[in-house]
């Protein structure tokens, strides 16, 4: 035991690895090298975006020069003279209605899905991960056509609206399968034992299943949240007035019209867009993180 | 409770076979019943099927006289034990035990009382504000029978809820669920495949096996006079040593004639009508015995000897190759290797008909 005692601490090996030969360590360096460029090929455009945003020497358009001088005059033209507030609020009255809908109904879906047997439930799943192949923008037409069918009979049915159906129906057709593999993992004598103590059907989704799948809602919740903030194409050409634009189609016309353009805004309004996901994000993070499923049932 | 099966069947959606047909069953108010079997015999369905989370698909489920087939789970006034525990992680331990009478919207004030009570019987006291995934199994597992035993129920349903711990505790909590029977004297119906357990904890035991009931009585019936050839073989460990063979002049002889036995003279009449029929012996390991006193003995080859301490299981072939187990005395002196003659216990021999495998003394 002395041999071992005196032995430093810094001295032992404690990893439970094999030690790596000539040839591993060269593997290792070679993949960091990657790693490495992959993030600078990521982190650099987006540093010249920030730098760009407030650097009150650049105008109009982007150029790449040394020369920097703090300024926030960017953001002014952003708020001033565009109509950057208009399209924040309708992102995120988009995001927000499109995460809800997408919650309230996978909520439902992923639990009858699970915890169900009915006919042509294998069916139904199986055309629901099929129609997932086909893109959103096949049916462009199709929305067009249905849009000017509900919009004829109920006059307040906007744009903004189809959208959000549109985003929806897509989340809760993917987020269906997950939220249904989560519940699957809920044993289901949680449900019998909730059965027992008194539980209706609509309680044990309420009172049990909902508050253990609550990490996976969260999420579910969050990606429905971002997709609106992502897309380009559809509101792009569904939505008409500028005023009725998104941030990703509203600052598209700071770069694509010559009459609109002003690079550095555009640079400022996509740093802007980040904030909301973020918040969103940070005050979520303790949620997603938990594993709210241990020590239900012993595995 | 009074608990009575009339003529029970359970199928299955999408299911040719019936899962239980025929199930008879009278369970006395206060008993203690184990329903015993190996795994897929049915057990659980059948213990699913009185909680009512399984419905029945022919016969009658009746509660000290009424009818409860049609009944949901929450009203038939049981209370169940899961084998995974099936505590809500998202509530703490007083949650968890709260939760069926707070479903019931029972007063604040008479929930928490039972709750502390229940809590103080299974000493959870200094657990109550917990999640379950900060206690250890031992304690989830009282949990899960504290929330059983706050509501009061007229009955106890258990699935196998002592197979998740580990056997010292097994052992330990096997003395205490008894205790507490005795105390609460609840109803309880308790499906385990574990012979131990239901020797030791049953005033009833319920034996099952392809969807029947094979045999229903007091745990010392079970081991002394298995009804058919299935119990003899299923209770009792080390197994009970069965031989093929059949009975010429009054006496059982061994298919591959090592063995004669004389039986006891009470067993004599009841055999006498097999005569020349394939009949089963049985005898158990502990009832060789070395001295030869009641005459006709067996000569084996002692194979393997299991030293247990207060005992030595030895594994023995006959000439012809069949295997016999004897257990002795730990003290006796035997070893691997060694040839010897062992005679039978006459009295505590059964005999089973090969054709029926019922028992026939």
């Amino acid at each position: 035991m002395g041999i071992f005692n005196r032995k430093k601490k810094s001295q032992l090996y404690l990893s439970d690895r094999q030690e790596l030969t000539l040839f591993g360590k060269f593997g290792v360096a070679a993949s960091h090298i990657v790693l490495m460029i992959w993030a600078v090929v990521i982190i650099w455009p987006l540093t010249q975006m920030v730098v760009s945003a407030f650097n009150g020497k650049q105008s109009g358009y982007l150029i790449l020069n040394r020369e920097f001088e703090f300024s926030l005059k960017h953001f002014e033209h952003l708020f001033q003279e565009t109509l950057y507030l208009n399209w924040v609020w309708n992102t995120i009255f988009i995001a927000g209605a499109t995460a809800v809908l997408t919650l309230f109904i996978v909520s439902f879906t992923g639990y009858a899905y699970s915890r169900y047997r009915f006919k042509g439930r294998k069916a139904s799943l199986m055309t629901i991960m099929l129609i997932q192949t086909i893109p959103t923008f096949a049916g462009i037409t199709a929305f067009f056509t249905m849009h000017s069918i509900i919009a004829s009979v109920v006059p307040q049915f906007t744009r903004q609206m189809m959208l959000i159906l549109i985003y929806s129906g897509g989340a809760i057709a993917a987020n269906t399968f997950i939220l249904k593999g989560y519940i699957d993992s809920i044993s289901s004598e949680l449900d019998d034992a909730a059965k027992i103590d008194g539980c209706s059907n609509m309680q044990i989704y309420r009172l049990i299943i909902m508050p253990i799948a609550r990490p996976m809602l969260m999420l579910i919740g969050l990606w429905s949240f971002i997709g609106p903030f992502m897309d380009f194409l559809l509101p792009r050409v569904l939505l008409t007035s500028p005023r009725s634009y998104t941030l990703a189609a509203g600052l598209f016309t700071l770069v694509n019209d010559f009459r609109t353009m002003n690079q550095p805004a555009f640079a400022a309004g996509g740093l802007l867009t980040a904030v909301p996901i973020v918040l969103l994000f940070m005050a979520l993070q303790n949620q997603l993180a938990s594993g709210l499923a241990k020590g239900s049932v012993k595995g | 409770m009074n608990v009575t099966m009339k003529k029970i069947g359970k199928k299955y959606e999408g299911r040719d076979e019936f899962t239980l047909k025929d199930i008879n069953l009278e369970i006395e108010n206060k008993d203690f019943c184990v329903i015993l079997g190996p795994s897929g015999c049915g057990k659980t369905t059948l213990l699913r099927m009185i909680a009512g989370l399984n419905s029945i698909t022919e016969g009658d489920l009746l509660f000290d006289g009424k009818r409860m087939n049609k009944v949901a789970p929450k009203d038939r006034d049981i209370a169940m034990v899961f084998q995974s525990y099936a505590l809500y992680p998202h509530m703490t331990v007083y949650d968890n035990m709260a939760f069926s009478l707070s479903m019931r919207k029972e007063r604040k004030q008479l929930i928490d009382e039972r709750v502390r009570e229940a809590a103080k019987v299974l000493q959870i006291e200094d657990n109550l504000y917990v999640k379950p995934s900060d206690i250890s199994g031992g304690q989830r597992q009282r949990v899960a029978l504290g929330r059983a035993m706050v509501r009061n129920p007229k009955g106890f349903l258990m699935d196998e809820p002592l197979s998740n711990l580990d056997a010292k505790l097994r052992e330990h909590m096997r003395v205490e669920l008894v205790r507490l029977h005795k105390q609460l004297g609840t109803t309880t119906i308790y499906v385990t495949h574990d012979q131990t357990e239901a020797m030791t904890m049953a005033s009833k035991i319920v034996l099952m096996d392809d969807g029947k009931i094979q045999q229903v009585g007091k745990p010392e019936d079970f081991y002394n006079r298995p009804e058919n050839i299935f119990v003899a073989g299923f209770i009792g460990s080390p197994t009970m040593n069965i031989i093929k063979g059949s009975i010429q002049e009054g006496k059982f002889v061994s298919d591959n004639k090592l063995m004669t036995v004389t039986p006891h003279k009470e067993h004599q009449e009841s055999l006498r009508e097999f005569e020349g029929k394939k009949v089963s012996a049985g005898v158990r390991s502990e009832r060789f015995e070395a001295g030869g006193k009641y005459g006709d003995t067996i000569d084996v080859d002692i194979e393997v000897v299991e030293m247990l301490g207060k005992e030595k299981i030895l594994y023995c072939r006959m000439d012809d190759g069949h295997q016999l187990t004897i257990s002795t005395p730990g003290h006796y002196d035997y070893d691997d290797g060694q040839r010897h003659s062992f005679g039978f216990d006459l009295e505590a021999m059964h005999y089973f008909d090969q054709e029926t495998g019922e028992r026939i003394n």
